[in-house]
């Protein structure tokens, strides 16, 4: 963690943590999103002798707005009226520390799998509904979760989603350890989002110590992070084509990712690019050789994902499934807080990538969306369209050999950090509390956690077989949320 | 003789989706688990083995005791990857109920974090050799342990 040199180049993000008590929570909140701010989630947290902490996080164009409250009696008021993408993080915030949310009504269980179906699932009735329960285990090779779908006949009225099967207890398992050493927590949330998690987690904790990376460090973790995305999209791609029952679509972007992630293992001895980050530093170096030949490789693989696409848009079977299933508006994106891909094919432009002084996207700009119809078929044109995005991204990365990296001391330090990355699935957020150099608590707000609630919101209204295919247009992690 | 081939039902007891991908993975062009008569199938009841990933958590012990309960003898158990081998656990002790083998008997075990597709093939290839997991010369002795 050198000094000297390393500070960015842009504007550094600045971070202000504001104290409020309980009556003055859900104003406060309120007032920053009223004023632009970005809501990035919300954390319950143990304190010493059975106290509880409330934080809110909000982004702005120039860093981050952490709202820190003490319930009264364990309760605060509400967010969930005026910010919707708050009810997960408030039932969590129940289940896991007992923080009551007033207003929030029924606050359903979300962790708490020990309660009666009618606590969690939203009541159907009338002539012929009947549920459907699915998982946790499903049919494939699909992560476990379970689903309440409540039909008539094939026609999906209402979508209740009951996940946190993986739970592993990474967080409070963090607490304690070295910095440096926590970070493992992170990328082990999810092996799909692992480069985006702790990444993430190292800019938090960054941020908390007032360091920020130099030029190589911004450099490495940009090209990590669009290798992890190539690797997804082309995953993503393939899964869709999978959902429809496409095979051919489905092997040929099967062996696409395969060789990027054959690539990621020449490049960094990993095929999910794991121990590749480190807190204050980074160590990863590439030589002109292995830049140049992975940049080679990766330029065949994009010519053949352009011819791959295009012969997939003459399937007619394929194109017929993808329109009009599973539509988000850009509206209820808004409302409801989804990020990346999805949020994007509905029309929201929002990338955050494109405020990004920790890494290197000099001039970035989110693409202009093929389709903003909000179905299937617009959010995998997106994943094609920002391949090609990326795959360009990683020209320029490889242009050059890269060099390990350090970070600079910027100014002053804090009790909390906050790190923002682009991941596959869209903004994930860390909120890091430390306690001198060691974890006081870790909270990942991942992008599938942002977009889990919106996946159920797409569904009612589709038939039952196009489920499988909403959802892997979504493609979101579960691990990534049960943490 | 050599077992012509095995059906295997995946469970995901608590990964973080890398021995997922892997597994996925093992069925792509490049690997093709299927021309060796090595198939991914949806139920317990059509399996041979039960490949389990993750760490165990608690919340998935029971759904995978019922879903090792519902697959017809002879079966096998394989712990695929280091979770569900119990090495380098991360998490709350609380949250787990792992590893593996201190649930069900564990018969093939495919290290890695992940395993390569690669590894996970070579795993499975060798439970089709004579003597060796269900191969037809085993399958008394399988029943007769139990």
């Amino acid at each position: 963690m050198s000094a000297g040199r390393a500070a960015p180049a842009g504007p550094a993000w600045t971070i202000e943590t504001q104290r409020v008590d309980a009556r003055e929570w859900r104003d406060t909140c309120l007032h920053a999103a009223e004023g632009g701010e970005r809501f990035l989630g919300l954390f319950g947290a143990a304190r010493q002798a059975g106290g509880l902490e409330v934080r809110a996080v909000f982004a702005s164009t120039h860093g981050q707005r952490i709202v820190v409250c003490t319930p009264e009696r364990h309760r605060v008021d509400t967010l969930v009226d005026a910010l919707p993408a708050a009810a997960w993080h408030e039932r969590e915030a129940h289940d896991l520390y007992g923080v009551d949310f007033d207003g929030h009504e029924p606050l359903r269980p979300l962790l708490a799998h020990d309660r009666p179906l009618a606590d969690w699932t939203v009541a159907a009735r009338g002539r012929d509904v009947h549920q459907i329960a699915v998982g946790p285990i499903h049919a494939g090779v699909i992560e476990s979760g379970h689903f309440r779908f409540h039909v008539v006949g094939e026609r999906i009225l209402h979508l209740d989603v009951q996940l946190f099967y993986k739970r592993r207890g990474l967080e409070r398992a963090a607490v304690g350890q070295p910095l440096a050493d926590g970070l493992a927590y992170a990328q082990r949330a999810c092996a799909a989002c692992a480069v985006a998690n702790s990444v993430a987690y190292a800019q938090a904790c960054e941020s908390a110590l007032g360091l920020a990376p130099g030029r190589e460090t911004r450099r490495g973790r940009t090209l990590l992070l669009e290798l992890e995305r190539t690797y997804n999209h082309l995953h993503d791609l393939s899964a869709i084509c999978a959902g429809v029952g496409f095979a051919p679509g489905t092997m040929a972007y099967a062996a696409l990712k395969e060789r990027v992630q054959r690539i990621n293992a020449q490049l960094t001895g990993h095929r999910f690019l794991f121990g590749t980050v480190a807190v204050g530093r980074s160590d990863l170096s590439i030589d002109g050789p292995a830049a140049s030949g992975a940049r080679a490789e990766l330029r065949t693989i994009r010519d053949e994902h352009i011819t791959t696409w295009r012969q997939l848009q003459f399937v007619v079977s394929l194109q017929e499934r993808l329109e009009g299933v599973g539509v988000l508006s850009r509206e209820h994106a808004e409302r409801l807080g989804a990020v990346g891909p999805a949020a994007r094919a509905a029309g929201v432009r929002r990338d955050a990538r494109t405020e990004s002084p920790h890494l290197w996207y000099p001039g970035f700009e989110p693409l202009e969306p093929p389709l903003t119809t909000g179905d299937v078929a617009s959010r995998m044109a997106i994943r094609a369209a920002e391949l090609q995005q990326s795959l360009g991204l990683l020209d320029e990365l490889l242009a050059h050999p890269l060099s390990s990296g350090t970070t600079g001391s910027i100014g002053r330090d804090h009790a909390m950090g906050v790190g923002i990355v682009e991941s596959p699935r869209g903004e994930t957020v860390c909120l890091l509390e430390r306690d001198g150099a060691n974890v006081r608590a870790l909270h990942l707000r991942t992008a599938s956690y942002a977009n889990w609630p919106v996946v159920a919101h797409t569904v009612p209204g589709n038939l039952v077989p196009d489920f499988p295919l909403i959802n892997k247009s979504f493609e979101l992690c579960y691990a990534c949320v049960d943490r | 003789m050599r077992r012509a081939s095995l059906a295997l039902r995946h469970v995901d007891a608590g990964s973080c989706n890398g021995c997922e991908h892997e597994l996925t993975a093992a069925t792509n062009p490049y690997y093709d688990l299927q021309q060796y008569g090595l198939n991914l199938v949806a139920s317990p009841r059509h399996a041979d083995v039960l490949l389990v990933t993750g760490a165990i958590t608690t919340r998935m012990a029971t759904a995978l005791r019922i879903a090792y309960d519902a697959m017809p003898e002879p079966r096998l158990v394989a712990a695929l990857g280091d979770c569900a081998l119990g090495c380098g656990l991360l998490g709350e002790q609380t949250d787990l109920a792992g590893p593996l083998e201190s649930l069900l008997p564990v018969d093939i075990r495919i290290p890695g974090c992940p395993p390569t597709p690669a590894a996970i093939a070579d795993a499975l290839l060798c439970a089709l050799e004579p003597g060796r997991g269900l191969a037809p010369a085993s399958a008394s002795a399988v029943r007769a342990v139990r």
